[in-house]
């Protein structure tokens, strides 16, 4: 292609100013194109993530690299108002609990799994942070009733006492097995959370109502109802995407349920 | 403008003395870095089809399951004066040893029995036994961790090469003679002259499937008048089932012993004569590379499945048990179990035996035995190492003419030892009833590796069919180790249990039709094809796409989420005691016509 330019006899240099329309559109568009329809594509129906499951067990600790974790669970006999003059021991590790409301199950509906029983079960919540104003629930764990260690009690004058379940329950990756398992994401890129904090409540299957628990017993705090709901509500767990495994840890970050049982108490509303 | 530069036009009269005024003519080079916008290529339908089957397609990670369904016969009964095992038997002369050791007050009495299923069972539940498995006196500490890897452990593996070096060996069952031959040499067999469809016939009797047809070839390994290559006539014999066994060529009258009866050799199927070279197959034992450590297996009990044969267990009263506890033993179980893996599989980077992209893992299941009651046998000095595991294929499993194991899996047969790396330990509690009264060494199989290469099925490769058929598949057998556990025999070749460690998950397939072309006309000829000398072309077996299933259906469709494959498969798998007919290939096919019709 060629263009014919006349020029006059110049004074000075002169600069010329071709001005050539386009119509047309540059070279890789189309790859841009098909980028932006990828984007498109991602901004509107969305792109495949990762949603998948990882189990995750309790990690090892010596001796014997045992794995276990243990709960217990504490009730109190709520007919007697908690004061000053309450002492750890009026929570007890046991369902039955004459009176008591609202635990307080009878040696029969234990030793039968009658329906108020066998209906209840213990919830775990696991959260992204402690405050409970801006928390989040991620998962649950529930652990039912039907697991656990037993005691002994009796179901009638006329028999021998016999072995009822109790809330002191002992899970690993053989016997009892409910809630010893965190499932979560195994895949880190579509919810990177590593740090969960685990609060716990008893599903009362009597009366259906939830009671919450508390990492201490009321009777230990100085201020019996005003606290802080962090450090009473929550432990704190971390798993470990490597080893898929976790650990849970009390507020001074000292690891728990290494061997000793973790102990809730039920918190008794003033 | 890219391309815009500073020009200097000077008057022609002033560029040299007497210069001329000229009329100035230049060229703007336009040069064309763009091109027509289409309107088309800036719209599109949104196909939510077509962007599932992109991704599918795109996606190469394979997280694969699959159940298994355990079936065990608890055959061999023994018995063992080491406390934690004796007593922990399922007895079967409970009322007669409880009777003479009461008599006779002695504490060797042999209370003869079968292992209790746990010493089998993919996942251990005797975490809490008493003087077994937790203290006092107790055989090892359990760790609960470890309930699904004490007796096997799992893994991903695919085929990733080709041993033709193997030596193999096989038993004719009809005349008892003994045939052995290198891998790579092809199919064994054995003469004999018969009359078939009232001609004159060759037959060769193979202890294998020669997977060969009519109208085919064969080489094989000796000649005949300097020709080695012989037609396929017809296939079996008079006999049920002998077609995949035996091949006829006819007797056109050969002179000589090169066809008589007994006569032993080896063959390879040659699908063109003209063209033996390109078109002859290759045999070999495919090895398998482990993709996954034992930690990735994730095995969890199969909710509401059991298999058809149930639970066979029986209460031991405390007066009929060795130390007078009472306790419910179990001989078989029925739990199914499902596997998967912690760790997903990339599947583009690898190829596999034949150098093609995979389309096919395995799930590898092998014995570990932690609790001892296997293996233990030493090997002679100055080794301190312990024979472990033993590997044959599926014709070696038959026992011999007097009921015993066939010589191959003897210790002194070193083809058929796996050489998986032992583990050994004692217990104090084992002190005086071991060798010498000395300690019982309990000896089982260390965890396999990622990258470790084990030994898998014999196969066969034929370039000009670009495909693999599978001739016999690999098994392993495990044997009682006889400080702890005493069965009887010959402790060298004793009586075992086998099991096929490999079982196949196909996560995509290649098609049934063969493409052919030349690289100068046709684009796209993958990289594993094969220049065939026959077609002066090259030669494959296009890839499937996943979820696509031809009419032939032969493809794969399996679900497809998170941006992953998860192909899935059931699995019988069988723990086979010694001469048990285990041959579950005879099926009835369904009548092509239904007789109510």
């Amino acid at each position: 292609m060629s263009n014919k330019f006349l020029f006059t006899i110049p004074k000075g240099n002169k600069s010329i100013d071709l001005p050539i329309e386009i119509k047309w559109d540059f070279y890789g568009r189309d790859d841009s194109i098909e980028l932006y329809e990828e984007e498109v594509l991602g901004d509107i129906i969305g792109v495949a993530k990762d949603f998948e499951i990882l189990r995750f067990s309790h990690s090892p600790y010596i001796p014997n690299q045992k794995t276990e974790i243990k709960y217990d669970f504490y009730f109190y006999d709520s007919s007697v108002p908690v004061s000053a003059s309450t002492v750890s021991t009026d929570w007890v590790n046991s369902y039955l609990f004459p009176n008591a409301n609202p635990s307080g199950f009878s040696s029969t509906q234990i030793y039968y799994y009658e329906k108020p029983f066998t209906k209840s079960f213990f919830k775990l919540d696991f959260y992204d942070t402690k405050d409970t104003q801006s928390q989040t629930n991620y998962f649950t764990i529930i652990i039912p009733v039907q697991q656990g260690a037993t005691e002994s009690a009796s179901i009638s004058p006329l028999t021998p006492n016999v072995n009822i379940r109790k809330p002191s329950y002992t899970l690993d990756f053989v016997g009892d097995k409910e809630g010893f398992f965190i499932y979560w994401l195994k895949n880190e890129a579509f919810l990177n959370i590593d740090t969960f904090y685990m609060s716990a409540k008893f599903f009362d299957g009597r009366l259906g109502v939830f009671v919450k628990m508390m990492n201490e017993p009321q009777s230990s705090l100085s201020d019996k109802f005003i606290f802080d709901n962090g450090r009473y509500f929550f432990n704190k767990v971390i798993i470990d995407y490597t080893t898929k495994t976790y650990e849970v840890f009390d507020y001074l970050n000292n690891r728990i349920g290494a061997g000793s049982p973790i102990k809730w108490y039920e918190y008794i509303n003033p | 403008m890219g391309n815009r530069q500073d020009i200097r036009v000077i008057l022609g009269s002033l560029r040299y003395k007497s210069a001329p005024d000229t009329t100035l003519l230049f060229n703007v080079p336009l040069i064309q870095t763009a091109k027509e916008n289409v309107e088309f290529d800036k719209s599109l339908d949104v196909n939510l089809e077509q962007v599932f089957d992109n991704e599918r397609q795109n996606s190469d990670i394979i997280r694969p399951t699959c159940k298994f369904s355990l079936l065990f016969q608890n055959a061999y009964s023994g018995f063992t004066n080491y406390p934690p095992f004796e007593n922990n038997l399922y007895y079967l002369n409970a009322d007669s040893a409880a009777a003479l050791q009461c008599l006779s007050g002695a504490t060797t009495i042999s209370w003869t029995g079968v292992p209790q299923y746990n010493e089998f069972d993919f996942i251990r539940t005797d975490y809490n036994v008493s003087g077994y498995t937790q203290p006092p006196n107790e055989h090892l500490n359990f760790i609960p961790k470890s309930a699904s890897s004490y007796n096997w452990n799992f893994f991903v593996s695919y085929g990733y090469e080709n041993d033709y070096t193997k030596p193999m060996s096989a038993t004719d069952k009809k005349t008892n003679i003994i045939l052995n031959w290198i891998v790579g040499d092809g199919i064994p067999f054995i003469i004999e002259n018969t009359v078939y469809n009232g001609r004159n016939t060759v037959s060769f009797r193979c202890p294998v499937k020669h997977g060969m047809s009519v109208g085919e070839f064969v080489k094989l390994s000796f000649s005949y008048n300097g020709t080695d290559l012989f037609q396929i006539d017809s296939l079996g014999v008079s006999t049920f089932g002998s077609e995949e066994y035996v091949f006829n060529i006819i007797d056109v009258g050969y002179l000589g012993g090169t066809f008589n009866n007994g006569v032993t050799g080896t063959a390879k199927r040659v699908i063109l004569n003209e063209h033996e070279d390109d078109t002859i197959s290759t045999y070999y034992v495919r090895r398998n590379k482990i993709l996954t450590e034992s930690e990735n297996a994730v095995l969890v009990n199969a909710g509401f499945e059991q298999n058809i044969f149930g639970e066979k267990k029986k209460y031991e009263s405390s007066g009929y048990t060795p130390n007078q506890v009472a306790r419910v033993s179990i001989k078989e179980g029925s739990q199914s179990y499902t596997l998967s893996f912690n760790k997903d599989i990339r599947v583009n980077p690898i190829r596999d035996n034949q150098k093609r992209p995979i389309t096919e893992l395995f799930f590898t299941v092998i014995y570990k035995g932690y609790f001892g009651w296997m293996f233990g046998i030493p090997r002679a000095y100055p080794s301190t190492d312990y024979f472990g595991l033993r590997e044959g294929w599926e014709f070696n499993l038959p026992l011999n003419s007097s009921g015993l194991p066939s010589s191959w899996w003897s210790t002194s047969n070193s083809d058929s030892d796996c050489n998986f790396p032992m583990g050994s330990y004692t217990t104090p509690i084992s002190s005086g009833y071991g060798p010498g009264s000395g300690l019982i060494t309990f000896t089982y199989v260390e965890s396999l590796k990622e990258g470790d290469i084990i030994d898998g099925d014999y196969c066969e490769w034929n370039d000009y069919d670009q495909q693999e058929k599978v001739i016999s598949n690999l098994f392993h057998k495990l044997t009682f180790n006889p400080f702890s556990f005493r069965i009887g025999g010959n402790v060298a070749n004793q009586l075992g249990y086998y099991y096929q460690p490999h079982h196949v998950l196909t996560t995509r397939v290649y098609s049934d039709y063969i493409e052919d072309g030349d690289i100068r006309n046709v684009v796209g000829i993958p990289d594993y094809s094969h220049f065939s000398t026959t077609k002066n072309l090259f030669i494959w077996r296009d890839l499937y796409p996943y979820g696509f299933v031809d009419s032939g259906n032969i493809g794969v469709s399996y679900p497809f989420l998170n941006g992953v494959h998860y192909p899935f498969k059931n699995i019988i798998f069988r723990i086979i005691p010694e001469g048990t007919n285990y041959n579950e290939q005879t099926i009835i096919a369904d009548p092509t016509i239904d007789p109510c019709e």
